[in-house]
């Protein structure tokens, strides 16, 4: 423990960032879906892969360039996101009432492991690579890192910061706010909360395309890949909290990667996986044990009362 | 031969694996995604032991499924008060846990598991083939079945209903919630060890796959698919889930390796598109194989405020010829008289709550007397319905003291202020929709046999009468409220009017000496009020003690026997009705300044 050198913590920072950064816009797209739809988006994760299949496929085996065929993959995710709203989930969830929640959850868990095993069907088991950027190692303030990496820590913290100013300062970012905190008043204020949910769909799973297709330049493109990103974007979603600010929930998943990595200096590696888990368990643990306790906790800790 | 067998053998433990659950997810409304990865407790404990210390598979399934069991009800713990997508979130994170507990330790293999266990053997009998493991496997999941039939279609089966659809209300009528929630969780997750050790028996290994979380989600989906709350429902379930395959490649002829990923495909899309078209499953809740008269879904008559029951009726008519005679101030000073002879029943001290910087309830006193209605008024926001849930345990005052009959309540949970004789109602009715009318009245009877595991196993008989005193209880006070003619309808499809009058047939059944009735006659038809205002005046005749918070100045003109008035938490003043109306204060704050 105490051979840790300055150059490998630095490492581990940086490598804690750069998976932090992924694990946070997932956890900002599902946060946003959770906390203005309430749907349990489970079928989130094969959007996500799909959003790299279709880029790898355009790119790869129709001999597109890289750029169209990334657009193109995220644009196909964001309209399978809206249609799995309009299609499957409003209308479950205008019929099941009270019950919606779950109702919505069992559908999106038979999405997931329909479209997850389809896509087993359709591309096969086998992991490609999509190499659409060369890879080059770049050093920032002493840290060896990738290219990719540096793109999709800027571009994620970019799309956090759009989200957030289209929250804050837009007509539509209001309206998406009011529908989060009561969607019968929403409606009495002229907001069509129908058409706010579908709008929210589209940008979640336009992150979860971004996230997707930088995994896909960085690592490759396999059937499960979605799973483990996708479990830890809810864990950042519900640490950060599905009513919270963007950046909030973007800084959590940023430390839950740190967490990941620095964790390893002490741990061996597949024990650093389960820490998140753990984190989670003690978290919820707390926050039922004692609810009012977190409730003033965390009020003092944000500054707000 | 040994194909069949092999796949029946694999429906029948997935069927302990479902039944488990449908009692966990079905009965008592509590999600759970980690439920193999409780098989994988049992399986991992039932081949750690036969690999490493030579015991039988089976001993070592029952160990498995006891440790489980521990686990499950830990698990319990952090679960009581969360709601559905937390409680998704947390046994997700269970499963994470477990599975990688698992995958870490060298001693259980690490990713490759136990693997080699070797076979079971009853009576010095051994498991070798898939045929030998019929018979064994059968008895086990009719013991299972049995368990989870009693525990589920019980007195103890109509609580967890009851927590399943509003666990505030079956609070209130004296259930400890969290007790039962603690100990369903045991049971299912113990039941899911055992079959989680019959499945590492069964095929010699224990591996993290095994057990994952697909597995845990196909389970899910076996419950949904049958129908939860029907158990049953479960062993169809399994059945269908286990069966796509090997239907897939005969049918359609496919490769082994395809035919698993079709078979999932498939089920994954049954269950968005069953969802959609039978949510309710297969066999639907209440659905009997084996009585056709269980097979179509009762189309009672739908509650409906015009049809009006006779008791209602013949109260309001005995209303109207009372309405003639009139009450004289005299008969009101009289009342006043008797209210204040009574003796004190609960006595409530400098009652206080704040939340944060708003002042809840502050400095409150007030008494309720035996055999009298005391009527709690003031505008919206007073804090009326703070003070029950003060009174009842539901929140904790920051300050002061409850006494009734002497005992202090402070301190209590709801359900212990419950047992201990003062039950409140509510101002959103909260009957428990899926449970009968008589159902829901017999949820309030108190001290009953079958709400313990013990008795519910040990002594059938009983139970059983037990059970029938419970059901006369119960129908005694639905005739009461007149509600007799809907005991069997469900409690979802009575009118709003009618829901009410089942809610106070249900708060009476617990027996309970002093009442708190939380706007009883709000929100329903004039013809109805009055049929409340009887029945609230009978109750006060039987001697029991009542404290009502209403709006409708009429129903507390006619009722109260003594008034507090409650402005911004605080009670300013106490009199008979017509004192109140004449102070200048009440008319101002309910009428603002003339």
């Amino acid at each position: 423990m105490l051979a840790v050198t300055f150059e490998t913590v630095r490492q581990l920072i940086a490598a804690g960032i750069v998976n932090g950064s992924a694990y946070g816009i997932l956890g900002v797209a599902f946060a946003l879906i959770l906390g203005v739809t309430g749907r349990f988006h489970y079928a989130f994760g094969v959007l996500y892969t799909l959003a790299a299949f279709f880029a790898f496929t355009l790119f790869d085996r129709v001999g597109w360039p890289f750029w169209p065929a990334a657009i193109v993959g995220i644009v196909i995710t964001v309209v399978m996101g809206v249609g799995i709203e309009a299609f499957v989930y409003r209308p479950l969830a205008a019929r099941a009432g009270s019950n919606a929640l779950l109702a919505v959850f069992v559908a999106a868990l038979g999405l997931g492991i329909a479209g997850g095993n389809l896509i087993q069907i359709f591309w096969g088991a086998q992991t490609h690579s999509l190499l659409g950027i060369s890879i080059s190692p770049i050093n920032v303030l002493g840290a060896d890192i990738i290219n990719i990496d540096l793109y999709s820590v800027i571009g994620g913290m970019l799309l956090v910061a759009l989200l957030t100013c289209l929250l804050r300062f837009t007509g539509l970012g209001r309206a998406i706010k009011a529908t989060r905190s009561n969607p019968e008043m929403a409606l009495l204020i002229g907001v069509d909360p129908a058409r706010i949910y579908l709008v929210v769909f589209a940008i979640a799973s336009f992150l979860a395309g971004f996230a997707a297709i930088m995994a896909a330049l960085k690592y490759s493109v396999e059937p499960t890949m979605g799973f483990r990103p996708v479990v830890l974007a809810f864990v950042v979603a519900f640490l950060g909290g599905t009513a919270k600010s963007p950046v909030r929930v973007f800084l959590t998943g940023i430390g839950i990667g740190l967490i990941e990595t620095i964790s390893s200096i002490w741990l061996p590696v597949r024990w650093t996986q389960l820490v998140v888990f753990v984190i989670l368990v003690l978290y919820l643990i707390s926050f039922s044990v004692n609810r009012t306790v977190f409730t003033r906790l965390s009020a003092a800790l944000t500054g707000r009362a | 031969m040994q194909v069949a067998s092999n796949y029946i053998d694999q429906i029948l433990i997935f069927s302990i694996f479902a039944l488990s659950l449908n009692l966990l997810l079905g009965y008592m409304g509590q999600v759970s995604v980690a439920h193999a990865s409780f098989g994988a407790v049992g399986g991992y404990a039932a081949g750690y032991f036969a690999l490493s210390h030579g015991w039988n598979v089976l001993l070592g399934a029952l160990v498995g499924a006891l440790i489980a069991g521990v686990v499950g009800a830990a698990v319990a713990l952090p679960a009581l008060r969360l709601s559905v997508e937390y409680l998704i979130l947390l046994t997700l994170g269970v499963s994470s846990v477990l599975l990688g507990l698992f995958t870490t330790f060298a001693q259980l293999g690490g990713t490759y598991g136990l693997i080699g266990i070797p076979p079971a053997s009853i009576f010095g009998h051994q498991l070798l083939q898939t045929t030998d493991w019929l018979v064994p496997l059968a008895v086990i999941l009719a013991v299972v079945f049995l368990i989870c039939h009693r525990i589920g279609e019980s007195p103890y089966g109509r609580v967890l209903k009851g927590i399943r659809d509003d666990d505030k209300a079956t609070l209130s009528l004296g259930k400890n919630v969290v007790l039962y929630k603690v100990v369903v969780f045991g049971i299912t997750c113990g039941l899911a060890g055992l079959a989680g050790g019959l499945l590492a028996g069964f095929n010699s290994l224990a591996t993290p796959s095994q057990f994952g979380f697909d597995v845990s989600l196909s389970i899910f989906a076996m419950v949904i698919f049958g129908g939860t709350g029907n158990l049953a429902g479960s062993i169809l379930g399994a059945a269908t889930v286990v069966l796509t395959k090997p239907l897939l490649e005969w049918a359609v002829s496919l490769a082994p390796e395809t035919a698993a990923l079709w078979r999932l495909t498939l089920y994954g899309l049954l269950l968005a598109v069953l969802m959609r078209l039978r949510p309710q499953g297969l066999l639907p809740e209440g659905l009997n194989v084996l009585k056709p008269a269980t097979w179509r879904p009762s189309r009672s008559t739908n509650g409906s405020d015009e049809i009006v029951p006779t008791a209602v009726a013949a109260a309001a008519q005995e209303w109207e010829t009372r309405l003639e005679v009139g009450e004289s101030i005299a008969q009101e000073k009289q009342r006043e008289r008797n209210w204040s002879d009574a003796p004190v029943v609960l006595e409530v001290t400098n009652l206080s709550k704040r939340f944060g910087s708003i002042v809840a309830t502050e400095e409150l006193s007030m008494v309720l007397r035996k055999g009298t209605i005391t009527a709690l008024v003031g505008p919206n926001g007073a804090g009326k319905t703070t003070v029950f849930n003060l009174l009842t345990g539901f929140i904790a005052p920051d300050q002061g003291s409850v006494k009734l009959n002497g005992e202090e309540l402070v301190g209590m949970k709801p359900n212990r202020v419950a047992n201990a004789g003062m039950v409140r109602s509510w101002q959103d009715v909260r009957v428990i929709p899926r449970l009968s009318s008589l159902q829901n009245v017999m949820l309030g009877v108190q001290d009953q046999t079958g709400e313990h595991l013990g008795p519910l196993f040990g002594n059938i008989p009983g139970v059983r009468k037990r059970e029938q005193t419970v059901r006369e209880t119960a129908m005694e006070w639905l005739e009461f409220v007149g509600m007799a003619d809907f005991a069997n309808s469900p409690a979802g499809a009575l009118s709003f009017g009618q829901s009410k009058l089942v809610a106070l047939a249900r708060v009476l059944a617990t027996n309970a000496d002093v009442l708190l009735l939380d706007e009883p006659c709000s929100g329903i038809d004039t013809q109805w009020v009055d049929a409340m205002l009887s029945l609230i005046e009978k109750v006060r005749e039987q001697g029991r003690t009542v404290c009502i918070v209403e709006h409708n100045l009429h129903v507390v003109d006619r009722l109260a026997d003594h008034t507090y008035f409650m402005e911004l938490g605080r009670i300013t003043d106490q009199g008979t009705f017509q004192e109140l109306t004449n102070s200048p204060r009440l008319a101002e704050a309910y009428f603002g300044t003339v």
